[in-house]
């Protein structure tokens, strides 16, 4: 079959400064791999063409890359199962500096591999050089999920917090790290937790999965995070945000069968952390002012005596039933109390701030009559207040109700 | 310059625990690749290693014994001892470094059947133990801070008063040469699956160790001992583990008959692979196979087995042959996969040159003689690269230091320049390489006769005068692959030739090297290795026996 | 076409809009919703409590589809997280007929089983497998025509593809940009329409999930965009919410409203703005609907 390979190229050694694609036609069978390809092509089309690549079977973790958008390995990725309309369009991975076409600079990778002290610490004085460490052939077994791991860096090409901030330590070195974490020889277990709770660790990753979509291997790098989390926890790891997130965001749906949207962020910060409740208000002013305010007092599902008993069952962690539930219930209340009054106080002063002029420029009818609002740097203030004004938006308590009747 | 005790060349596990050792008897190592070390083709070994564990009811003896029942007596039997009651410390040091060995009901590490041995001796790590042996050994470098050099290549070793000195280096990334120097050299630069095609190999392992080696006159052993796997897949080669005859798997035919009744009536599937492989080829050309190739059938080993312990190659099956295992056989064919030979050491990986050693592939102790045991490569590389490790940092402390000649990096400059100024009109690299392949493969592979590698010889002459003219495209200096494949395809040529001379040179059939003009094993004559170094007039041949301690030699049955 | 209706929290919580512009929608497009008997149904979890214990968290799912079961009705929810999360969880239980016999102990206390028939499915893939693109169409009564509406599908409507029956349901893929032609407008492609808005890091580590929401509000905006339309409430929450924050970081103006898809469907039917609370939102929408308005 005919396939047009359409090459992201940059040489930084040419005069050329950025990068630019390159349409390769070549013929290849019906077996051929986006690698056939890309090897075709050097040898026998354009020799100036780099790439990384060696194994040809997805075990030296060379040839990751982005194919149609997406990280893979280009050796087992066949042509014929993502050709579209005849192309297929290679890039060089992502999160990661270009050197050279299709090659990009590991270093970072590596560097952050290192990071993680990535080598088995066990307790105690020298083995015996004829006996093995004991240890159960299922825990091997679930550590050789995550030894499959080659490094070839697909999950971290294509990691959504990597993209904002490359101080994250990443997916394939925090898996490396749980490898070590969950392995019963090591003895580095408290330190090894301790470290990667710091910023940068093991909480910052946003859950969005695009690791296991695009990982070769089955490695699930997420899930090892989560393994991390939950050990963090039970390891006594339960004053950072994440862990207080985690556990406040259990203890609603414990108690109440729902997410308590009221206490969570308030829990997740800390409940003495003044610093951080104060820099929540002004989100907090502008969800009350458009309306989104979640239910004050706490809102138990129906039959949740039900969902309480399987928590007792199976909650590993916590088994005291009402642990978390007084606080739970006090901050519910509390936060939206304080934060109505702080929105009140906001709001007025921010009309003496604004004139009665400006208020009145944003009138529900300049906005019926379809006049265009210039930019302003308080814009989000303007649609507050038109929402205020509005009589419509003020009787939104009654939409709540309505609400709550279709729910009946 | 870079000045380092010990210089590893080469970053896989013979590389590594050579580094390891190097390091720990407390001298300066450093390790160069051209590849990161995670990347070597260390990676691709599957199936295990094989260990006797003497204190656990299985002499070392019975491995030695089937290692040199496997090698058809060509093994040297000091070093196959040295190997076999080395071997249970080996394993139980990786295992105390961290690899994740599969285990019994009592935690302790458990084992799984290999071809041509009596015992179920072979320890592994699912279907990747060679993955799982040099990641962790790439954290114990980490973890002694060895100083890595990655994606280096190596462009000749600096030879200096009939002693190693160091290499003349180039950093891929730059396209900079500089000079590296060291008391003492190891070579641990693996295979050279590249000279033929198909392959198995990687795309790295182009006999670079060998070929430095031989460049300076160093001498190279059993060179003509190419192992043929005999399960690999004709659309790309790809390996099918012998785990899946392990499992039971079955080798039939057209007919759908089991023919290794016929060649091996005990063994079966499981009798060593130059046997399989040959029987294979056999049924093959006498018109019992299809389209080149006879099947692996694993329909009788259920879903369950497949998917849990040949998920691998059921994936390769269905990829690369559009075949479901469970439900047909998989075509497959006999293709090159390791070489047995290489440059010639002791069983302290000692050259023929002073301060220049060799562990793993690229050497040739010679442990595997005729035809290497499956799961005994991964044992080699250990072993050995640990012994030449600690030997290597015993020389370097007595090495006084002296400073090397001038004009080293423009004698390599001059040298690359000269390929980069040709025209581009020239040759590639990579059309050579395909005709050096298919010559090597259809001349030197499972059945050869004399007629054969003569034209080998002949036709790798005529690859040489071409290759003097290959053109490099590429001009840039950063990551220059294609300067690279042209510098590899040199280190081939070279590795090419001592293959089919020394192939000739053996007038006998032993292990894999069989000859359809002498079908016979001739312990009378050929109990010997061939040697081949390059002088200044052109390849030497020479021969030296084969060490015998306890074993004579018999007949070979499986 | 009836369904038993799994709002998830944040309809019932923070983004109320949600769930008016649904059941005004789904009136309209002819699927009833039943309510009483899914009104016990507790959290998925949402990937949250699975970090601690997904034994756990594949429970509370089952009960759920058990809930579904005694319903005879199929499922739906309108929160791709939701989706995500009972998706992965019914593969698990489907796949393991042993674990799902352990999880069914638990549910014997309430005299519930989980029988593994249940199929959990999106709003968005309902509108396209039951109700018909067509149908969609023909129900359009003001074609959003010049409307440019940038896709936001939310992680786990689209990730891992293996448990979401993409498979069986290629149409799931694109299912998103299939709706907003449907109604008119234009799609305006964008590299992060399947990427993580920042939301469930927001209380961890808010920096990076604000520049989340920069990013992805000001590629679509670059692009043209009018609003952008998502099927997850949580996605909407961050993009919405933490919009200011995020204009402050990138040092531009963003204004880019973010409506949930029963919104956009909506405002094609001709459903009034109110009902759907489309004033009820962080980011004005009042320069978009003037645009849907004065089309023709």
């Amino acid at each position: 079959m005919e396939v047009t390979l359409s090459v992201k190229r940059f040489d930084p050694d040419s005069d050329q400064h950025s990068s630019y694609n390159q349409d390769y036609v070549v013929e290849m069978e019906e077996s051929a791999t986006v690698l056939d390809g890309l090897i075709k092509v050097r040898e026998e089309v354009d020799g100036t063409l780099a790439l990384r690549c060696s194994c040809r079977s997805a075990i030296c973790g060379s040839c990751a890359m982005r194919v149609n958008g997406q990280a893979r390995l280009a050796c087992n990725t066949k042509l014929v199962d993502i050709v579209d309309s005849g192309k297929v369009v290679v890039e060089p991975a992502g999160n990661m500096e270009v050197v050279k076409d299709l090659v990009v600079d590991f270093s970072p990778f590596w560097d952050k591999v290192r990071d993680v002290k990535p080598w088995l610490d066990p307790e105690g004085p020298d083995p015996d050089p004829d006996q093995e460490y004991l240890a159960s052939n299922e825990a091997m077994l679930d550590l050789a999920g995550v030894m499959a791991c080659i490094m070839c860096g697909a999950c971290v090409s294509d990691c959504t917090v990597l993209e904002v901030d490359p101080n994250f330590l990443g997916p394939a070195a925090l898996a490396k790290a749980y490898r070590f974490v969950a392995d019963p020889r090591d003895s580095d277990d408290e330190p090894r937790l301790s470290d990667l709770n710091e910023y940068g660790g093991m909480w910052d990753c946003t859950r969005c999965m695009q690791c296991v979509e695009v990982c070769p291997k089955g490695v699930d790098p997420m899930g090892r995070i989560m393994s991390l989390r939950d050990k963090a926890m039970a390891t006594g790891y339960t004053s950072t945000y994440g862990a207080r997130h985690s556990m406040a965001f259990t203890n609603g749906v414990r108690q109440e069968g729902r997410v308590d949207e009221l206490s969570l962020p308030v829990l997740s910060k800390g409940v003495f952390n003044i610093v951080e409740q104060i820099k929540m208000i002004p989100l907090g002013i502008r969800a009350q002012l458009a309306g989104k305010r979640p239910p004050i007092l706490p809102h138990k599902n129906p039959g949740q005596e039900n969902v309480r008993r399987i928590f007792n069952r199976l909650d590993k962690h916590d088994n005291s039933p009402d642990r978390l539930e007084i606080p739970t219930a006090i901050i519910g209340l509390a936060s939206p109390v304080v934060l109505t009054f702080v929105a009140i106080i906001a709001f007025l002063i921010l009309q003496f701030y604004w004139n009665s002029e400006s208020v009145s420029g944003l009138k529900p009818d300049a906005y019926q009559s379809g006049s265009v609002e210039p930019f302003t740097r308080f814009s989000y203030f303007h649609n507050c207040f038109w929402f205020y004004c509005d009589p419509e938006t003020s009787g939104s308590e009654l939409v709540v109700n309505s609400n709550a009747e279709a729910e009946r | 310059m870079i000045d380092h005790d010990v210089l590893v060349i080469g970053a896989g596990l013979a590389g590594m625990r050579a580094a390891l050792a190097a390091s720990e008897s407390g001298v300066d190592v450093a390790v160069i690749s051209k590849v990161h070390p995670v990347r070597s083709h260390s990676n691709a070994a599957q199936g295990g290693i094989n260990a006797a564990l003497t204190d656990r009811g299985d002499p070392w003896e019975d491995h030695a014994f089937d290692t040199i029942k496997g090698s058809d007596y060509l093994a040297d039997q000091n070093a196959v001892e040295v190997m076999c009651s080395e071997a249970g410390r080996e394993v139980i040091a990786m295992e105390h470094m961290g690899v994740i060995f599969s285990r019994d009901d009592e935690g302790r590490l458990g084992t799984r059947a290999f071809g041509g041995q009596r015992q179920a001796r072979t320890f592994f790590v699912a279907d990747f133990t060679g993955q799982a042996l040099l990641h962790v050994l790439y954290e114990q470098v980490l973890k002694v801070g060895v100083r890595t050099y990655e994606e280096w290549f190596v462009l000749s070793l600096i030879v200096e008063e009939g002693q190693c000195r160091g290499a003349i280096v180039m950093e891929i990334r730059t396209g900079d040469i500089h000079v590296i120097r060291a008391k003492a050299v190891i070579l641990a630069t693996g295979g050279l699956g590249r000279v033929f095609e198909p392959s198995t190999n990687a795309l790295i392992c182009t006999g670079d160790g060998m070929a430095l080696a031989y460049r300076e006159g160093v001498s190279l052993m059993d060179m003509e001992m190419v192992q043929y796997h005999p399960t690999t897949l004709k659309s790309n080669g790809a390996l099918m583990s012998e785990g899946a005859r392990g499992e039971g798997a079955y080798l039939i035919n057209s007919d759908g008959e089991r023919f290794m009744e016929r060649y091996a009536p005990n063994m079966m599937e499981l009798a060593s692979r130059d046997v399989v492989s040959r029987s294979e080829q056999t049924e093959i050309l006498e018109g019992r196979g299809v389209d080149g190739c006879v099947f692996l059938d694993c329909r009788h080993l259920g879903e369950k087995v497949i998917n849990e312990k040949l998920s691998q190659i059921s994936d390769l099956a269905r990829d690369f042959a559009n075949v479901d295992m469970s439900k047909q056989p998989v075509p497959i064919r006999p293709g090159m996969h390791y070489q047995m030979g290489g440059i010639k050491t002791d069983v302290d990986g000692c050259t023929s040159m002073r301060g220049l050693y060799a562990a793993g592939e690229t050497a040739c102790v010679s442990v595997h003689g005729g035809n290497r045991l499956g799961a005994n490569s991964l044992l080699d590389t250990l072993v050995f690269g640990r012994r030449s490790g600690e030997h290597a940092a015993n020389f370097a402390r007595g090495v006084v230091e002296r400073a090397l000649n001038d004009g080293l990096i423009d004698r390599e400059n001059r040298g690359i320049q000269a390929m980069m100024d040709r025209a581009g009109e020239g040759e590639l690299f990579g059309s050579i390489r395909l005709d050096m392949g298919r010559t090597m493969n259809e001349r030197l592979a499972v059945f050869r006769d004399d007629e054969g590698m003569r034209d080998a010889v002949s036709k790798l002459t005529e690859l040489r005068n071409r290759f003097d003219s290959v053109a490099v495209t590429d001009k840039g200096k950063t990551f220059n692959t294609n300067l690279l494949f042209t510098l590899e395809l040199g280190f081939m040529l070279d590795c090419a030739e001592a293959i089919a001379l020394s192939g000739l040179e053996r007038k006998e059939s032993r292990g894999a090297h069989f000859r359809t003009d002498m079908p016979e094993r001739d312990d009378k004559n050929w109990l010997k290795h061939i040697l081949v170094s390059r002088g200044a007039d052109g390849p030497i041949i020479e021969n030296t026996p084969v060490i015998i301690t306890q074993w004579e030699p018999q007949e070979r049955k499986y | 076409m009836k369904y038993a209706f799994y709002p998830g929290c944040v309809s019932r919580g923070a983004a109320p809009e949600l769930y008016d512009a649904t059941v005004e929608v789904c009136s309209r497009l002819g699927i009833e919703l039943e309510y009483d008997s899914m009104s016990g149904a507790s959290c998925t979890g949402a990937g949250i409590l699975q970090e601690k214990n997904l034994k756990l968290g594949d429970t509370l799912n089952a009960r759920t589809f058990a809930l579904a079961e005694k319903t005879g009705l199929p499922l739906m929810t309108i929160c791709s997280t939701c989706q995500g999360v009972m998706s992965q969880a019914n593969d698990r239980l489907k796949s393991d007929p042993e674990y799902l016999a352990e999880i069914n102990k638990s549910l014997a206390d309430e005299g519930l089983e989980y029988k593994g028939t249940a199929d959990p499915r999106h709003l968005l893939w309902v509108l396209i497998e039951d109700v018909g693109i067509e149908k969609v169409k023909s129900l359009v009564v003001k074609p959003m025509t010049g409307f440019k509406a940038a896709p936001f599908y939310g992680c786990y409507i689209v990730r891992p593809s293996s448990a979401l029956g993409f498979e069986e349901n290629p149409d799931r893929q694109d299912s998103l940009e299939q709706v907003i032609e449907a109604v008119g407008a234009e799609v305006v492609d964008f590299p992060g329409k399947t990427l993580c808005c920042g939301f469930p890091i927001v209380m961890i580590n808010e920096k990076n999930a604000v520049k989340m929401v920069a990013n992805h509000t000001t590629d679509a905006k670059d692009l043209g965009a009018d609003a952008m339309v998502t099927p997850c409430p949580l996605c909407h929450l961050n993009l919405d919410g933490y919009q200011p924050q995020a204009a402050s970081m990138a040092k531009r103006p963003i204004d880019l409203p973010i409506l949930h898809l029963p919104q956009m469907l909506g405002l094609a039917m001709g459903i009034n703005p109110k009902d759907m609370r489309l004033n009820g939102h962080m980011v004005s929408t009042k320069k978009m609907l003037t645009k849907v308005a004065v089309s023709p």
